[in-house]
C-alpha cells in the first residue's frame, strides 16, 4: 500500500479549482450534478482509506475484536508510521462516523418536524400560506412536497413575482434538492476538505432553481426582482449576520446578477477553458482517488488472507 | 402529536375524573374543551366552559384541560378583572404557522434541508442589492415597488 494508501485522504483539494468556477461557467443544474458526483466518489473513497488505515491501527489495541491474524507484522508494516497513523485513523474514523450520523440525524429531524407542523393543512394543494408576520419562504422535502410561505413574503411580493417565487421552491421540490445537499453535507463530514464543494453545492441548487423559475415564468428579470425583494425584506425583519464588512457580495446580490445578465448555455465549457481544465482536475483526482483507495483495499485484502491461517 | 387536536390521542389512558361515570381520554376532552371554546361567542370563563360540558367535570379537571392547552399554545388565556377568561387560539393555518416558526426558530442549520427562497443579507449586499434593483427596475417605478408592473 504505501504513501498511496493517503491518497484518497488529500486528493478532494483537487475539486477546490472546479468549486470556485461552476459558479460562473457551468449550468447550475450540471453544477450541481457535477460538484455532488464528485464530492459523493471522494467521500466514499476517502472513508474506505481511512477505513483501512483503521484496521491497521487496531492491531496494536490489545483485545480487539478483529481477527488476531489482522495484528500481523506484515500487515502494520504495509503503513508507514503505522502506529501514529493506526491510532490517527481510529479516532478519525470514529470522529466521521459521529459526525455523519448526526447530520442525517439532523436532517430527518427537521424534515419530519416540518412534515408534522404541516400535517393539519389541507392537502389540495402543494402551497401553504401561513399567517406570519416574519417573512419567509422554504420548500419542505417530503410525501407531498410543500412550499411554506410566510404571508408577510406573499405580502411584499406582486403577483408576477409570487408566480416567480413559487415556481423557485416548486423547482426545488421537483428536482429533489435536498438530496443533493444532504450527499454533500455528509460528504463535507467525511472529509473537511470537501466543504467549498458543499457551499458550492448549496449555491448552485439555488441558481437551478431561480433559472427554472425564470423558465417557467419567462423573464430572467422580474425573477431577479422577486429574488432581490424577497431577500431585502428579509433583511429588515431578520438578524444582521455578522460577517466581515469587507466580505465580497453574498449569494444573494450574485444570484440576482447572473439572473440579469444572459443565461448560461446548457453545453459543457471547453476542455482549454479554466473551467473545463478544472473540472478535468477535478475529474482526474476523483478517478484517482479512487483508484488509490481500490488499490490498497486490494493490497490489504490480500495481505489479509495470506495472513489468514485458514 | 404536539396537539390533543380533533383526534384523541390518549387513548383509554383517561384522566379518570372521579365517580364511576364513562372514562375518557385526555385527547377526547381536551377536543371537548376546545369545541365548546371554538363555539363560545367569546372569550368565556372556565366555569363557563364547565357548564357548557354539562357540568359533569370537576372545576380543577377543566383547569387542568385549560392549562394544557394553554402550554400546548391551543388556547390563549387573558385576565378580566380578578378572573381569566379563555378562547381558542387556533384555527388549522394559526397553529401550523407557530409550529412553524418554532421549529425555525430552534434549529440554526434547517437551511441545509429545507430550500429558503433567500438567506440574510448583510449591510453591504442590501446595498449592492439596491442598486441591483434600480438599474433592473424600468424608470417608471425604479424607486420602490411602485404598485408592481
Amino acid at each position: 500500500m504505501g504513501f498511496f494508501v493517503f491518497l484518497p485522504l488529500v486528493l478532494p483539494l483537487t475539486s477546490w479549482p472546479i468549486a470556485r468556477l461552476a459558479e460562473h461557467h457551468l449550468y447550475p443544474r450540471n453544477a450541481v450534478r457535477l460538484l455532488s458526483w464528485i464530492g459523493v466518489t471522494m467521500a466514499v473513497c476517502s472513508t474506505l482509506a481511512l477505513g483501512l488505515l483503521f484496521v491497521v491501527g487496531t492491531a496494536q489495541i490489545p483485545g480487539n475484536p478483529l481477527p488476531d491474524s489482522w495484528s500481523d507484522p506484515e500487515i502494520r508494516t504495509a503503513v508507514p508510521f503505522h502506529e501514529e497513523v493506526g491510532t490517527a485513523a481510529v479516532v478519525g474514523l470514529v470522529t466521521v462516523l459521529t459526525a455523519c450520523s448526526r447530520s442525517l440525524r439532523r436532517h430527518l429531524r427537521i424534515r419530519a418536524r416540518a412534515q408534522r407542523a404541516l400535517a393539519p393543512m389541507p392537502l389540495d394543494s402543494d402551497l401553504v400560506v401561513l399567517p406570519d408576520p416574519e417573512p419567509y419562504a422554504y420548500a419542505v422535502p417530503g410525501v407531498p412536497g410543500r412550499v411554506v410561505v410566510s404571508t408577510a413574503m406573499m405580502d411584499s411580493l406582486d403577483a408576477d413575482e409570487q408566480r416567480a417565487l413559487l415556481a423557485h421552491e416548486r423547482s426545488h421540490l421537483l428536482n429533489r434538492h435536498h438530496r443533493f445537499l444532504l450527499a454533500a453535507q455528509l460528504a463535507s463530514c467525511v472529509n473537511p476538505f470537501l466543504r467549498p464543494l458543499q457551499k458550492a453545492v448549496g449555491y448552485a441548487t439555488e441558481r437551478w432553481a431561480d433559472e427554472e423559475a425564470a423558465g417557467s415564468v419567462g423573464d430572467r428579470r422580474l425573477t431577479a426582482r422577486a429574488v432581490a425583494r424577497a431577500a431585502l425584506v428579509t433583511r429588515s425583519a431578520g438578524p444582521v449576520p455578522s460577517f466581515a464588512s469587507f466580505a465580497a457580495p453574498g449569494p444573494v446580490p450574485r444570484r440576482v446578477t447572473a439572473l440579469l445578465s444572459p443565461a448560461l448555455g446548457e453545453s459543457w465549457p471547453p476542455p482549454a477553458s479554466p473551467a473545463g481544465l478544472a473540472a478535468m482536475v477535478a475529474a482526474v483526482g476523483t478517478a484517482a482517488s479512487a483508484v488509490f483507495a481500490l488499490n490498497a483495499a486490494v493490497a490489504l485484502l490480500l495481505l489479509v488472507k495470506a495472513a489468514t491461517p485458514w | 402529536m404536539e396537539l390533543a387536536g380533533p383526534e384523541p390521542d390518549g387513548g383509554d389512558s383517561g384522566d379518570g375524573e372521579e365517580g364511576g361515570r364513562r372514562r375518557r381520554g385526555q385527547g377526547e376532552l381536551a377536543t371537548e374543551v376546545l369545541t365548546v371554546l371554538h363555539g363560545a361567542p367569546g372569550p368565556v370563563t372556565a366555569s363557563w366552559v364547565q357548564e357548557q360540558l354539562g357540568g359533569e367535570l370537576a372545576y380543577t379537571t377543566v383547569m387542568t384541560i385549560l392549562s394544557r392547552l394553554l402550554a400546548k399554545q391551543a388556547v390563549v388565556r387573558s385576565r378580566v378583572g380578578r378572573a381569566y377568561v379563555w378562547s381558542a387560539a387556533a384555527d388549522a393555518a394559526g397553529l401550523t404557522a407557530r409550529r412553524m416558526r418554532r421549529l425555525l426558530d430552534t434549529e440554526p442549520d434547517r437551511d441545509a434541508v429545507l430550500a429558503s427562497f433567500v438567506t440574510a443579507l448583510t449591510p453591504e449586499d442590501e446595498q449592492v442589492l439596491r442598486s441591483l434593483l434600480n438599474a433592473a427596475d424600468p424608470p417608471q417605478d425604479g424607486a420602490g415597488r411602485g404598485g408592481g408592473r
